[in-house]
């Protein structure tokens, strides 16, 4: 049987990954993709800890988070193309003015 | 199941998340990444089915594949960037940014290298408890959560509505 701890590991790597991702990358749309990385790498920590627990709570709680990611790149995404309408820009260290 | 074939399964999916999340990082082409994304999205479906959650690998697959990523697709094909081939990808001191998610992941490695987990496990996949569950113990955060949706769809909408072109706005 495969241990707690490399599905844990395996969670902290793709979390890492993903916030290497969104630090270092320019453009908005692969900062948001950096952003699901590190949501699914939170769901199956979520979804190993409800295996080896034998509750069901984790998995109950990975649905929310999955309907929450949805929500988020949905909300990202409008933002993204607001700026990109608005101002021409699409790179996250370009954006320099608050209205828009 | 053998044992050996499942730890080896387990260090296939392992080593080709890795792989397939430094490649929706590193590709140039933002398409690449997309499709880098796609691919990462079914092998973590794939890790879900080896922890007893079949529910939960139907629904990675529609909602993230089916829904996500085709709004990310839809995303860049509406912002049409056909000149970003030639800008550079990365910020400035992009290598601090590497020093602070190897200090993260070392510090989460620490903790996560001696865990102890008993041996009582999730033996089959429940999906009627799962919905019993959901519908009578977590029914209040269900119906707040299609709520948040809702909103998320009319702000969606409101934000991306394109507005009326007039003198002070650009």
């Amino acid at each position: 049987m495969i241990p707690l701890s490399w599905y844990l590991i395996l969670s902290a790597t793709l979390f890492s990954i993903g916030l290497m991702g969104f630090i270092i990358r320019r453009d908005l749309i692969v900062m948001l993709m950096c952003l699901e990385i590190m949501f699914n790498s939170v769901n199956v920590a979520l979804a190993s800890f409800s295996y080896y627990n034998s509750n069901l709570s984790g998995q109950i709680f990975v649905l929310f988070s999955i309907a929450i990611a949805a929500c988020e790149a949905v909300i990202g995404l409008a933002i993204v193309l607001a700026i990109v309408r608005n101002t021409g820009i699409n790179h996250s260290d370009e954006i320099n003015n608050l209205r828009g | 199941m053998n044992p050996i074939i499942e730890h080896a399964f387990f260090i296939y999916f392992f080593v080709s998340l890795c792989i397939l999340s430094i490649a929706v990082i590193a590709s140039k082409n933002i398409i690449h990444s997309a499709f880098s994304l796609l691919i990462f999205l079914l092998h973590i479906a794939a890790v879900f089915l080896f922890l007893n959650a079949e529910f939960l690998m139907i629904i990675q697959i529609i909602v993230y594949v089916g829904g996500v990523l085709a709004l990310f697709i839809f995303a860049i094909m509406v912002m049409n960037l056909r000149e970003e081939l030639r800008h550079k990808r990365f910020v400035r001191f992009s290598f601090l940014g590497l020093a602070v998610s190897l200090i993260f992941f070392a510090s989460l490695y620490i903790f996560l290298s001696n865990v102890k987990s008993n041996q009582n496990v999730l033996t089959y996949s429940d999906t009627n408890l799962l919905g019993k569950l959901l519908y009578s113990y977590y029914l209040l955060p269900f119906e707040i959560l299609s709520l948040v949706l809702l909103i998320a769809l009319i702000g969606g909408i409101i934000i991306a509505k394109k507005t009326p072109v007039d003198g002070d706005r650009r």
